[in-house]
């Protein structure tokens, strides 16, 4: 397709196209209209399905459906929406249905605002509904890293059967960006006739994908086979970023949109010789606690840097084994931290190492 | 008399702000208003000074700002 000038949200459509989609149910919400906007035309081109729910209830029980039968199913939508989405989530997770969900995080509680935040990120890596399960959480930091990580969200939602969500904030949805949608290259597919609804011709007798199981032993060796699973997605797929981490003093974590802030606070400061560096977990779910774990010998502190107040600086710490002192900044509401501001946080903490 | 003319679209505008880093003049700024997209647009608080330079509409992301010379 060649590089092409596109809006993060509709290039996240087309990379979901390619990394083999097949159908979109959703409801419109800024700042996501995007991507059902472009599903509507794109999807209808590929031979898939697109329908606009009456309700974003009633989408995430249409992936439900739709994701039962083996097919590439995806929704997208922004924090209130992801909310009245929760219901279904677990279900899919109680079934192993394979789903993908991007989340174009807004600024909340409740309806809140329109702008960018990172408020949703413990609803994302809590599991986002009631039940015992995790969901595997991508964040991507550019329009090129959500790109790429959406035939990543495909495969790993077809490999291990489990939803897999991309948090992306509004930013990511919004911006304008130079990106090159790769053709898709789909793997690790499930086969269907093996677990999914229908195929009663190859397999000779029908399947029904249910969450209810009454039988307490039943359910408790059905939540030890997802725990199961969850471990072997932890150990296998973490993803993290270490930038100039090496012989830092001073470490940013972050991911996001504030990620590629604080990249350019790392580069400032390291040309007058502050010893600073960058983590930022690309899967902030599962977590990636062995690449923190290596900050210990080196680092002195680590500065949180969120669009909140603070979500992921629990998990950074007990990552750290508590042996690094973590202290965070952020806004919230809507507005980006900026340079400047991340850059003073940083040198208040030299100043205070002395 | 300006020597040029700004016209927003404002149902275009995201509130991104590119275009008042843009301008030479600090012709333009966030409004107070309310777009259908949920946006608070830019307008131009300071249209006398504007020069018709153009710089705005080339940064804007989603061509919502058009640019007249005025004669």
């Amino acid at each position: 397709m060649g590089r092409v000038l596109m809006k993060g949200t509709e290039a996240i459509a087309e990379a979901a196209i390619q990394a083999g989609c097949k159908h979109f149910f959703g409801y419109p919400i800024t700042p996501q209209n995007e991507i059902p906007e472009y599903m509507s035309k794109r999807l209808f081109e590929v031979g898939g399905v697109y329908l606009q729910a009456e309700s974003e209830v009633a989408a995430s029980n249409m992936i439900l459906g739709g994701g039962s039968t083996g097919e590439p199913v995806m929704t997208s939508s922004s924090s209130p929406g992801v909310s009245l989405m929760a219901e279904a989530i677990s279900y899919m997770a109680g079934q192993e249905t394979p789903v993908v969900i991007v989340n174009v995080m807004r600024a909340g509680p409740g309806l809140g605002g329109i702008l960018p935040a990172q408020g949703d990120y413990s609803q994302a890596t809590g599991g986002m509904a009631h039940g015992d399960f995790k969901l595997i959480v991508l964040a991507p930091s550019t329009v090129q890293e959500s790109v790429d990580m959406m035939q990543k969200a495909f495969n790993l939602a077809q490999k291990y059967r489990n939803p897999v969500v991309m948090i992306c904030d509004g930013v990511i949805g919004q911006i304008m960006e130079a990106v090159e949608i790769p053709e898709g290259n789909p793997e690790n597919l499930s086969n269907p006739v093996d677990w999914a609804c229908g195929y009663m011709k190859e397999r000779g007798k029908r399947t029904i994908l249910h969450s209810l199981i009454l039988d307490p032993e039943e359910l408790e060796s059905h939540n030890k086979h997802l725990e199961a699973k969850w471990k072997r997605i932890k150990e296998k797929e973490t993803d993290c970023e270490t930038y100039k981490t090496e012989d830092a003093e001073v470490v940013i974590s972050a991911f996001g949109t504030v990620a590629r802030i604080a990249r350019s606070v790392v580069d400032k400061l390291r040309a007058e010789g502050f010893k600073v560096g960058l983590i930022r977990p690309l899967l902030v779910s599962p977590f990636p606690e062995k690449e923190f774990e290596g900050l210990i010998s080196t680092c002195k502190h680590i500065l949180d840097v969120e669009m909140n107040w603070g979500q992921m600086k629990k998990d950074v710490e007990s990552a750290v084994k508590y042996r690094i002192p973590v202290s965070f900044f952020g806004h919230t509401g809507g507005i980006c931290p900026t340079v400047s501001e991340i850059e003073r946080e940083v040198r208040k903490i030299f100043t205070e190492l002395g | 008399m300006a020597k040029g003319r700004v016209e927003i679209l404002e149902e275009y505008c995201k509130s991104c702000s590119l275009c008042i880093e843009a301008c030479p003049k600090n012709v333009l700024a966030i409004s107070e208003t309310i777009n259908p997209k949920g946006y608070r647009p830019v307008t131009d608080v300071n249209s006398e000074d504007c020069i018709g330079c153009g710089m705005c509409a080339m940064r804007c992301p989603e061509a919502a700002i058009k640019v007249f010379k005025e004669k």
